[in-house]
Formats: structure tokens, sequence, C-alpha cells
């Protein structure tokens, strides 16, 4: 899976509203490093400004991932610790309410120490981002976006009724110039009349998938696609740079593009070319029948010129074992969900782990036969999140 | 003054509600300047419906089936040629000459009438407008999109020359006028009620791949000069190549005001100035 993925960042519970409506919270940092520190696939250093899980965690590009379920009811809370500019969050595709859409000059803005609250719901599944809508040019550049993903209620599948697959990849792409990262540049004095800004010219020298590049992308798996012959994999893109990308898919992926901004499309697209333009985000099917190790390249065109400045290469793994599709066809589900007590595991066969939202290993089971219960009575109330050998499950305790 | 006449039937001819007709347009070519948002003077060109010249090209309004009588005068001192993209052949009218142009226009969609001629160097200086051909009467907003840089209009109109693959513009604008202006022309501006259906019409003139994002709706694509198969996407983001013609079509389903702007965020500044590019609002009532 991709790297760096907080399920649902930060101090996570689940809350039981007057109405037992479930509001899932999320909270974020917004922060700037005081000196370069986020180290580039060279060497280099430079500085970021940006969204952390948690207090302490260092700023990375992109921020936490923010996961959600279909028709959750979200908090998503912000605390400023950046010492100077004030931030939003803008959920880039989920068509908010004005008060909630991060857009300061239209609703509000969340100034140094100050923390406030976002409330939507995700009412269709698939991939978007979030921003920082403040000062946007710079403040995007800076490093404050991260990808937004909503699950469909059946986690395997794209949307209700849609497409099965066995497991998801996501990419955000960007660029970053190192002018705009200088002190300077982003750590300017906050000036509380005005949102005008002088910017640099954009010349960016780093061309990003998930914040890494050229080799980092091979040694850190950062990125890859790692599957077996037959799975069905969906790849989910989102370009929040300032250049378009080109993805070139491998023959042998047999790639399909099935939605995009958050919406299926009206008919597949069969193609092993996809260009994804600023604030653009796709979904994509890939499946090999055979045994492949390759590479999908990104080309980072510049919007003026169409010329091709960079090229990113993405490993592809696809192993020969082989997967059986009909995998797919088994209805594997969890019941009752929520549960305050015992959870049923039907057609769930083989080895369990059951994780809480932290990414903690809370219990281990083996489940022999076709439907099965486990005691989850003792777990605090919250969120929690079921790995099996071919799928996964959220459930909430009550 | 020499008179060339077209009539250029455009395939079967089908009227809208029995009301399309003839419509008589004039359009002047007037070499003047564009005033920026930070109030610089660049020199530019335009079409224009009078002999008074305006920094924004006019949009021809036509119903499906209508035919366009269309006279085009060429004020300037040099030769300049006419074409509506993929429609007519191209004219080319001499200084101080004028054209006529008769076209019947049968196909609904967005259209480009532009200077050809050493192309893309008078389209990009100004030359280019739009013409929408509809068959409905639901509140309609139109931007002609165009990107520009300063120093290259001064060049060009010295007669120098230019390298396009180091195009770098520096002013984005829609029909003519960056943030915050946007919001004061009311063509472009869209407003309406929740439920109403909108549609927007959308041309790029200009030379730059553009990346349109919608606050608070998704819009529905209804054409796509490019991208005919794009028919009916459901999207937020749009994006719009040199020379394309986009519809999209909006049904807004709650109330407020919520920006529309180039996603490539370099294009929300202008001369490096944020936010003074490619940014203004829907403004949706209950």
């Amino acid at each position: 899976m991709m790297r760096n993925i907080i399920l649902l960042t930060g101090t996570f519970f689940l809350l039981l509203s007057v109405s037992a409506q479930q509001i899932t919270n999320t909270f974020i940092f917004s922060k700037m490093d005081i000196a370069p520190q986020h180290t580039l696939w060279d060497g280099n250093q430079t500085m970021l400004m940006g969204f952390t899980p948690l207090m302490g965690s260092p700023i990375d590009i992109p921020g936490p991932t923010l996961r959600y379920t279909e028709g959750d009811s979200v908090q998503l809370q912000l605390r400023n610790m950046s010492q100077g500019a004030s931030h939003t969050i803008h959920l880039h595709g989920l068509d908010v309410n004005q008060w909630n859409d991060g857009v300061p000059h239209l609703s509000w803005e969340v100034g140094h120490n100050e923390t406030k609250s976002y409330y939507f719901k995700a009412p269709h599944p698939g991939t978007y981002l979030y921003h920082c809508h403040f000062t946007s040019s710079l403040h995007v550049q800076a490093g404050m976006y991260g990808l937004l993903i909503v699950d469909a209620q059946n986690p395997n599948e794209t949307w209700d009724g849609g497409y099965s697959f066995h497991k998801d990849f996501a990419w955000m792409t960007s660029e970053l110039d190192t002018i705009w990262h200088s002190d300077s540049i982003i750590n300017y004095p906050h000036d509380t009349t005005t949102y005008m800004r002088l910017l640099p010219d954009y010349n960016p020298q780093y061309f990003l998938v998930n914040g890494r590049s050229e080799q980092e992308l091979i040694d850190t798996n950062t990125a890859a696609i790692v599957a077996k012959a037959n799975e069905i994999v969906l790849l989910r893109i989102a370009n929040i740079g300032y250049y378009g990308n080109r993805f070139h898919f491998p023959m042998h992926l047999n790639a399909r593009i099935i939605s995009s901004d958050g919406r299926p499309l009206p008919s597949i697209e069969i193609t092993d070319t996809l260009e994804v333009l600023p604030g653009e985000r796709y979904q994509v099917l890939l499946q090999s029948t055979i045994e492949i190790m390759d590479s999908i390249s990104v080309k980072y065109f510049n919007l003026n010129t169409q010329n091709i400045e960079n090229t990113q290469m993405v490993p592809v793994n696809i192993s020969g074992f082989i997967s059986s599709v009909d995998d797919l066809s088994e209805d594997s589900h969890i019941y009752p969900n929520p549960t305050n007590g015992k959870l049923n595991l039907v057609n769930v066969k083989g080895k369990i782990n059951i994780y809480d939202s932290f990414g903690k290993l809370i219990l281990e089971s083996t489940l022999n036969t076709t439907e099965e219960n486990i005691d989850v009575s003792h777990l605090n109330s919250g969120v929690y999140f079921i790995k099996t050998t071919n799928k996964n499950f959220k459930f909430f305790k009550l | 003054m020499s008179k060339l006449l077209l009539s250029i039937s455009l395939g079967l001819f089908l009227t809208f509600n029995g009301f399309s007709t003839t419509v008589n347009q004039s359009l002047y070519i007037i070499t003047d300047s564009m005033l920026t948002v930070d109030s610089a003077k660049v020199p530019y060109i335009t079409f224009n419906e009078t002999p008074i010249y305006n920094q924004r090209n006019p949009i021809i309004n036509l119903i499906q089936g209508d035919t366009l009588d269309l006279w085009v005068f060429n004020t300037d001192t040099v030769l300049h040629e006419f074409v509506i993209k993929g429609v007519s052949s191209v004219i080319s009218i001499s200084a101080n000459d004028s054209t006529f142009l008769q076209t019947v226009f049968s196909t609904k969609g967005s259209y480009i009438y532009h200077d050809p001629s050493e192309f893309p160097k008078n389209t990009y200086l100004g030359l280019a407008g739009m013409i929408v051909v509809k068959n409905h009467s639901f509140s309609c907003f139109y931007w002609n999109i165009k990107e520009h840089n300063s120093d290259w209009n001064n060049q060009l109109f010295l007669g120098g020359t230019v390298n396009w693959s180091q195009y770098d513009p520096k002013y984005f604008t829609i029909n003519s006028v960056s943030n915050p202006n946007i919001n004061g022309d009311t063509i472009a501006r869209i407003t309406g009620q929740v439920g109403e259906t909108l549609f927007l019409y959308i041309t790029n003139t200009g030379q730059s791949i553009h990346s349109m994002h919608f606050h608070g709706y998704h819009a529905t694509i209804k054409y796509s000069s490019k991208s005919p198969a794009h028919l009916n996407r459901e999207k937020d983001t749009f994006p719009i190549y040199p020379m394309e013609t986009l519809i999209l079509k909006i049904v807004p389903d709650k109330e407020g005001e919520y920006p529309l702007h180039d996603h490539n965020l370099v294009a929300v500044t202008g001369n490096n100035m944020y936010p003074n590019g490619m940014f203004t609002t829907i403004l949706i009532h209950p």
C-alpha cells in the first residue's frame, strides 16, 4: 500500500451524538520547518510547510492521507502551529458547503495557535485531495496538501455496484521548486490585512510521486505497484502540482480508466496513456495475467510550452503466483457493524489481525470455518480494522 | 473595398423552435492595448463590434439554425486573416479592406473565430473570440480564457520573433480581465439559483493548457471539441487545451459563493502577484 498512510489520522475516536449519528473525528496539525530538514532524493535539504498527524511528527509531502467511508460524518480539526501565516483546509472535490470549503475570504481561516473544525459528509466514494487555500499558490507549493480517500461501504468495491478490486495504491504527484521553499519566501511575515503576495517565477527542479523521485521511488517502494498475476489493482491518481502529468501504463497491465473526480465515467476508457492535469483525480484498474517487472512512466509537462521536462519511473512488480479471481466473488462480510459484543465473520478463513485506528495490533486469530464469531466486547469504543489474507474490513465498536 | 461572399452550409438545416433567423454582425480589427490587472498597458489587437476599441472580443450568440451574416473590417495597416475554426475557410483581408462571410449554423456548439495568420502570433496577440450556437433558453455564461506575456507582446508588435517553446505568460485572463475584475463581468461571473440549470461556454484562445476547478459543485461536460468522448463526464476540474472549446452544465444543489479558478496555481497570479489571475466565484442564491 501507499507510503505514509495514516488512516483517519491523529486523535481518532467515535462519538455518539444525541441522535446516535456517528461522527468520525480527525485531528491534524499545520506546521512549518524552522530550517531546511526535508531531504530530497539527491541529498539536498529544503524547508516545508505542511500538515502532520501529530504535533511531533516531521513534515512530509504529501501530508497524512485522510481516509473515510462513504456516508461518514466527519469532524476534521486543524490546529495551526506554523508560527505565522493562517491556514485552511480546502476539501477539494467533496463539494462541501461554503462555510466548510476552506477558502479564507469566503469563510474563515485558522490563525496561529488556533484550533478550528471542518464538518462534512463523505457522500461519494472516490479519490480526492485536500490542501491549504490560504495564499494557495504558495502554501500548496510549500507542501500543504494530501490525499483524501472515501471508501465505499464495501471496501473492496470502487462504489456500490462498481468494480471489485483486491488492493489499492494511491499516487499524488507534484513538483518542488526550492526557490519557493527558501526562508524569505516560505517564512514570509504574516500580514493580516491582505491576501496578496508577490511570488517568484515557478521553475521546479524536483518532480514527485508521493513526495519522492528518481532512485527513491525504486529504493523505498514509496509508490511501487506490487501484486500477483490476475489480481485487480485500483490505482488512485491525484495531481496537486502545477504541471501536467502523462502516465504510460505497460501494455500487460490492461489499464482501464473507470472514474474521475469522485464520479464514475459514463463509459470506461481502455488506454495505455492517461493525462492528469492539476487538480484532477483519476481511478484506474490494472490487471496483469502474467508476471511482469516493469515501470509506469510519469511525464511532467509544462502547461505553457507543453514540453516534457521530467520523467519519473514507478516500479511495477507483478508476481507469477496466480491468484484466483473467484476470490472476489465470495460473499465475505462481517456483521453486526457497529457491534458491542460479538462480531460474525462470514467466508473469512485463515489468519486475521485486528488493528486499532493508530495501526496497533489488538487481536490475532485464525478462522477455520465459513462463519465464525469473535468476541470484541473488551475493546474500547472506536473504529477498528480487520486484515485478512484477501480482504480488509472496518468495524465500529460501540 | 472588395467583397467576398461565402455561403457555407453546415449539413442539414435544422431550426430551433422556429426562431432561427439571420443575425447581422460586424467585427472591426483594431490595434490598441490591453489594460492589465496591475494597470500596465500591453500592446493588443482585438475584433470589435463597432469601430470603437474594446479589449474583449465579442461573443456572438446564435440559435441553432441561425444564419450569420458577418462583415469583418480590417482597420489595421497590415494584412490579417479570418477563420471560424472547423467551419469556414481562411479568408485574407488586406489592410483597410473588409470581407463578408455568410454561414448557416445548424450544429449547436461553441466555436472559435480568429486570425490564423502567422499562427499562433495574431491569435495570441488578441484576435480570437467565441461563437456560441445553442438550442435552449437556460442561463448561460461565457469565458474566453487566455494568458499573456507583456514582453512578448511588445516584441511581436515591433516585428520581432519569440521562441514559443519557451512561452512563459505572466497575466491570466477570462474575457480579457483578471481577478478581482472577473466578478464584475456579468457574462463571466456565474450566478443562479439552487436547482437552476446553468451553462458555461469556455474557449481557450491562449497558448497554455488550463485546468479549471470548481469549488462547491461538480459540472457535466456537454461538449468538448478536443475530446468528444468525454461527453457527460461529471467532474470538478476541467482541463482545456489551446484552441479547445468546452460546454459545461451546472445544476447547483446548494446556495453559496464558491471559487472557480485555474488549478495551475501559477495562473491565479498576475505578474507574479497572488491572487490576480484566473479566479472568479460562482454565486448561487436559495
